[in-house]
This record gives structure tokens, sequence and C-alpha cells, in this order.
């Protein structure tokens, strides 16, 4: 399974903390974003990405590494991996 | 006058109870802007570097910069500049509400306080007319109280800064309160005011803020408005969720310093994030005046213990009485935090001391007949009791007052405080963000994140991504976003706008307020000047450059857990290059010629 962690406002809006989701082979984070919003029929991706690249702000940790230090929307996924999903947000 | 500045100073002598107005110096308004950086350039040419900060000789500058007033997003900050009883470096600690605006519409840019005064005062400024007034009433009351009566006594409109018991106990980290839930909150600005027997300014403004092109002006506003309603940070994360977004984020990214800096990660920060807050006690934003963002938090607390309302926790408060003292008990911090608003205190160095002393409870130093309590981490009634000590100045509440250095050195540790420069960390372990790393050990007040936030490029990916663990190109950056927050802090704008606008958007506004003609290039010059003036000033207080450093377990003791396992800051590696692109020397002295060049000689 790979369990897939919101945070933010994506959480506002799902009200949802996080979901499971059984692993297939060849799983990139961009294919397991696509099956996460379609099992749950809320909107994700646009939240996050635009046009397969990741919004300014966006992150997208695999197992709390960013993505954008592995391969963007096209890192691996595998079955026990955690993808958590952060909306852009910032403080200080 | 119509160029932004009102060319107005308003400067109180408390030792003869006189106010006097000046002209303002419009040749350093013009190359130090406002703010932090021309209330900096007055310190400096009034106060000396060696002063006593809680003596009558230091003096206290509540500056408002040329867009502070203006039509515009965000443009309601002011900053309070002095040298400080917790550092003894420079100080400049920004606010924002409706006190700053009021200011400006009183007809002043700064109102300079000097000397002492024999028992309690406050300051009313009604217009172009100032009074220094008995406050001997408003002694030892909260800020809330001080506000309400001030209302009542003085106008029912007017806008009021005031310190509460902790400023009046010189807690070196009292923080100066204006509009009863906005904060000036680092390096112990409070103090300064309470050594001087001033409890409270209050202004009554009912001008305006002219500026030199309104049209442009008018246009340039409005580009910032767009940009700040679209870009996703300013648009939606921060008026839902606040700062306090950030508390998942650090922490997933091993970088939440926890029990002390004891390790970067916190089991408990699903607690205590801006989700569960938005889920329990958050009841709405709100905003400064004239801002669209929003990021305050107003709460009402409800819990079997404790009960109130007020505004916040935001991000840094949550760490500070929340992860640094591995406490994940969310109703005890808003609790705390309704204390540090009501005694006036920085909540930072407040939860990072407290921290500290549970360090040293667990290591037997600090014991329970001192504190009168189990002091131990994750204790969410031991904070809220150290907070009430520290805030009536009683028992062990004293030696808290000191700040995290003067109890751990006072217990023959200060390796235990989390300091650089004696001002506490905030909320990010540099031993996760290397930029970060740098940023504080050469920040001009301590240990500070809102003098160069490399967060946002190291984790938030704003404006782009970088590295988190790479050191090469992080002096320039580094240097690059302090000399932007400069001009930022200088201008009288949220630094919080700078999330969605850069520099380009900042000179024109700073351009089509003044009626100045800089470009881009010369409005960063003018924030690496205010970021110079500062360090040679701090140079002749004492504060040799052997202080930009971390405290020996940032350097030396490796991150025992989460994804940043096994790092430590790699100052070293960073430092060098740093001296090298501000253009100082080896020894981290600026140059004759990098002070030629900034008209600093
Ligand atoms: S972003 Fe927050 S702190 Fe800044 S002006 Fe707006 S409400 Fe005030």
């Amino acid at each position: 399974m790979i369990r897939v962690q919101f945070f933010g406002l994506l959480r506002l809006l799902l009200r949802k903390e996080s979901v499971e989701l059984p692993s297939e082979p060849g799983d990139t984070v961009g294919r397991v974003l696509e099956r996460a919003e379609k099992t749950l029929t809320g909107p994700i991706i646009h939240k996050l990405a635009a046009g397969g690249v990741l919004n300014a702000g966006t992150i997208i940790l695999v197992n709390r590494r960013n993505v954008l230090h592995l391969q963007g929307l096209e890192t691996p996924v595998n079955d026990g991996d955690t993808v958590a999903l952060f909306p852009p947000g910032a403080g200080g | 006058m119509k160029n932004g500045w009102n060319g107005k100073v308003l400067r109180v002598n408390l030792s003869t109870r006189t106010c006097a107005i000046e002209d303002l110096n419009m040749a350093w308004a013009r190359e130090y802007l406002g703010g932090r950086g021309l209330g900096s350039k007055y310190l400096t040419e009034e106060v000396a570097p060696e002063t006593d900060p809680l003596s009558p000789d230091n003096k206290l500058i509540l500056v408002t910069g040329p867009l502070t007033g203006t039509y515009g997003a965000a443009n309601g900050r002011y900053m309070a500049v002095t040298k400080s009883p917790l550092t003894g470096t420079i100080a400049s600690s920004n606010s924002g509400g409706y006190f700053p605006n009021e200011l400006k519409f009183a007809g002043f840019d700064l109102v300079i306080i000097e000397g002492k005064a024999d028992r309690p005062v406050y300051l009313k400024i009604h217009n172009q007319r100032a009074e220094v007034a008995d406050a001997t009433h408003l002694w030892g009351k909260s800020t809330n109280e001080t506000e309400d009566m001030i209302l009542r006594e003085f106008h029912a409109d007017a806008k009021v800064a005031c310190i509460g018991p902790a400023g009046e106990k010189l807690v070196r980290f009292a923080c100066i309160v204006n509009d009863k839930h906005r904060a000036a909150g680092r390096s112990g600005v409070g103090a300064v005011m309470g050594s001087k027997y001033l409890k409270a300014v209050a202004v009554r403004g009912t001008g305006g803020v002219g500026v030199a092109d309104a049209p442009a002006f008018r246009e340039a506003a409005r580009e910032t408005f767009r940009m700040l309603r679209s870009h996703p940070v300013t648009a939606e994360g921060l008026p839902a969720l606040g700062t306090a977004v950030l508390m998942n984020v650090i922490n997933q990214s091993g970088a939440l310093p926890t029990r002390n800096f004891q390790s970067g990660t916190f089991e408990g920060a699903e607690e205590i994030s801006g989700e569960r807050l938005a889920q329990t006690y958050l009841k709405r934003n709100k905003g400064c005046m004239g801002c669209v963002i929003g990021c305050g938090r107003v709460t009402a607390l409800s819990d079997p213990r404790w009960s109130g309302n007020g505004e916040g926790p935001e991000y840094e408060t949550l760490w500070a009485l929340g992860a640094a003292c591995g406490i994940a008990d969310l109703a005890a911090i808003t609790k705390a935090n309704y204390l540090c608003n009501e005694y006036g205190m920085d909540t930072i160095t407040a939860g990072s001391t407290v921290a500290c002393a549970m360090e040293l409870y667990q290591q037997g130093l600090v014991t329970e007949a001192e504190t009168g309590i189990p002091l131990t981490f994750g204790s969410g009634e031991a904070l809220v009791r150290m907070f009430e000590l520290i805030g009536t100045g009683e028992g062990f509440g004293a030696r808290l007052g000191l700040g995290s250095w003067g109890l751990a050195e006072s217990y023959g540790v200060p390796e235990l405080s989390m300091t650089v420069k004696k001002l506490e960390f905030p909320a990010y372990d540099g031993r996760g963000i290397q930029g970060m790393a740098l940023e504080y050990a050469t920040s001009n007040r301590g240990a500070c994140h809102v003098r160069g936030y490399m967060v946002s490029p190291e984790i938030l990916g704003v404006p782009e991504k970088l590295d988190p663990q790479v050191t090469e190109g992080k002096a320039g950056w580094t240097k690059a976003f302090q000399d932007f927050t400069a001009v930022v802090d200088s201008a009288g704008i949220c630094l919080f706008t700078t999330f969605a606008i850069g520099a380009p958007q900042v000179t024109n506004l700073l351009n089509t307020a003044t009626g100045l003609n800089l470009s881009q290039d010369q409005v960063l010059a003018a924030g690496e000047r205010v970021w110079n003036l500062e360090r040679v000033f701090n140079l002749k207080a004492g504060i040799s450059p052997s202080q930009d450093t971390l405290p020996p377990r940032l350097l030396q003791e490796p991150l025992p857990d989460g994804p940043m396992k096994g790092e430590v800051a790699k100052l070293g590696a960073m430092l060098p290059d740093y001296y090298r692109v501000r253009g100082w020397d080896e020894g981290g002295v600026p140059t004759a010629e990098k002070l030629a060049t900034l008209g600093l000689v």
C-alpha cells in the first residue's frame, strides 16, 4: 500500500488526513496523485501542479524527501512509501 | 508633504517632559527610506554604541516607512528601533495593526523618545499636539486593560502601543503590544520602554498620506493587489491557515527544533499544527489595516482547564511554546500565548527560555524547589505557570526573565542557551536548512528568521527550490535576501507580501510614492547600506565577528532523527564566502571601500 497524506488547504478541502492506495508496478508521484484524485473525487492535482509542473511553493515529499530534489512528478513510488502533499503555504 | 513622508519628527524628552517637532532629515530619508533603515540611522547618530540599553541614554525610536499609511496592500508597518537589552545589538522590531498608520495620519514619520521619566507616564499624540501624561493608574495593568483605559480617557478612536507588566519589570524580552494583539516582539524593545517609565504611546491622527505621483502609485498598488490575490500563498494558504501551516512542513522536513534542539522532529507536531488549530479554536482570520492577506488568527479557547479569547497562536508561537518545550497540548499553548500578549512578552524568547529551563531541569541543574512545579518537557501546566511567574517577576520568573542566555549562564552552562548573539532561535533548525544557519549566524540582531528568510527557497521552494543541505551558493542567496528584506522593512510594508511580489514591485511602489527615481539596484543598495550600518554599530558596541557563530549543539551534535539525521550546521563552509560577497575583510569587518561605496563614511 501507499500512504498519501494531505496537509494545509488540501486537508481542509478533502476533510481527510490521509488515504491508503494499493501500489501498482511502475508507480510515480504523478500516477499516485491521479489515482488519489479518482478515489476521493476531490480536486487534488490542480492545487499542486499545472501542466505537469509543480506550482511554485508546492511541496511533495516521498518518505520525507522533496521530489524536487528527486525526479519531480516522475519520482518512483514503491509499496510501503508515504507521499505527503502540501499545497503552497508559508509563514515566518 | 506629498511624497510618502510627512517630513516631521516628534522628539519627546521624558526627563524634562517636553515634546518638540522637528523637520525630518530628508537626506537621510532618501538614503535610508524609513522604518528600520531610517530609525537605525537616527539611532546610530544619536546613541553611542556602548550605551547601557536600560539607561536613560538609550533612545527608543518608533518609525514608519514612506509606504506606511498609503493606499496599498499590507502597508501598515512600523519599527521600534533601539539598542537591545537582551542582546546589546542594534534592535529593530516590526509590527503592524493600526497604530503605525495612525502615526502617519497624525503627521509624523517617527517619534524619538529619550531620557527617563521619574514616574509612570504615557505619551498622547493628537495630530500635531503631543503631551506627556501621568500613567500611575495604568502601571501594573495588562496590555488589554491599558488600551481600554486609554481609549476611555483619551480618545475612543486612538490607536495604542503599550507595554504590559513584563516591560515594567524589565523582562529582557518584553515586547511592545499595539492594537491589543500585534507586537513589536523581538529583542526586548518593551523593556527599554519600561526602563523609561513609559507605559504607552496613544495616537489619534486624522490626516492622510500624500504620494508623489498618485495615478502611478495607484496603478503600482493595484498590481500588488492583483499579485497578492492570485498567488496561492498569499491568496489561499496564509488566510486559511495562517503561518501555522508550516508546522507539518517543517517537521516533515526534519528541521523542527524539539526539546531545546535535542532533535529535529516532534512526534506531537500534528497536535499543534495550523490544520489542528483550524479544526479547534480558530474563529476567523484577521488582517492589519488595509491588508488583503489577513494572516492573523482570531481564536477562542475552551478547555476544562482554561478559557479565554484573543489572537494567535501563529507558527513561531506554536513552535516555541510547543515543540521547543516538547508540548503537544494546544490548549496550554493557546493559554500561554494569551498570557504573553497580556504581560507583553515575546513568545519566541519566552518559550525558548522555558525550553532551556526544562533542559536544565532534565539535567538536574534546576530543581523543583526553585520552580515550584516539575519542569518536565511536555508539561503544558508548567509552561503556563512559568509564564505567570515571568510576567509578574516572581520567584524563578525573575531568572527566566533574563532570557535563555542569562538563565543558562547563571547555571554555568551558557552552551545550553539556543541563541546567537543572545537572541533565541525561531522555529527552524539550521542543521536541516544550511542557508538559514548562515543567516542566523550573521543576522545583526541575533538568531532571527525575518532578516533573511532562507526557509523560503530552501524548504518552501519560493521563488525557486534550493537544496537545504547544499552550502555552495548560499552566501550569495543569504546576502540577497538580507538586503532585500532590509528594503521591505524600511519601506513600511509587510514582509509577507514578498511571497508574491519582488524587488521590481517594491521599487515601483517606492518610486511612485516618494518621487525618487531609484533603479532596482539602487533600492537594493539601500538595503545593503542599512545592513552595513547595523553591522558597524554592533562592532563598535563590542559585538565582535567571533559572535557570527552558532551554539555548539548545532555545529557539533548531529540531528538524531528524521530526514536530516546526521546533519550539523556547516557554517565553516559558508561564512568566509559570506564575508567575501559582503565585501568585508576576512575577519568579517566591512572594508573602507565597501563603506565608501555605500556612503557610510
Ligand atoms: S500579512 Fe499578516 S502580518 Fe502582514 S500585514 Fe497582513 S495581516 Fe498583518
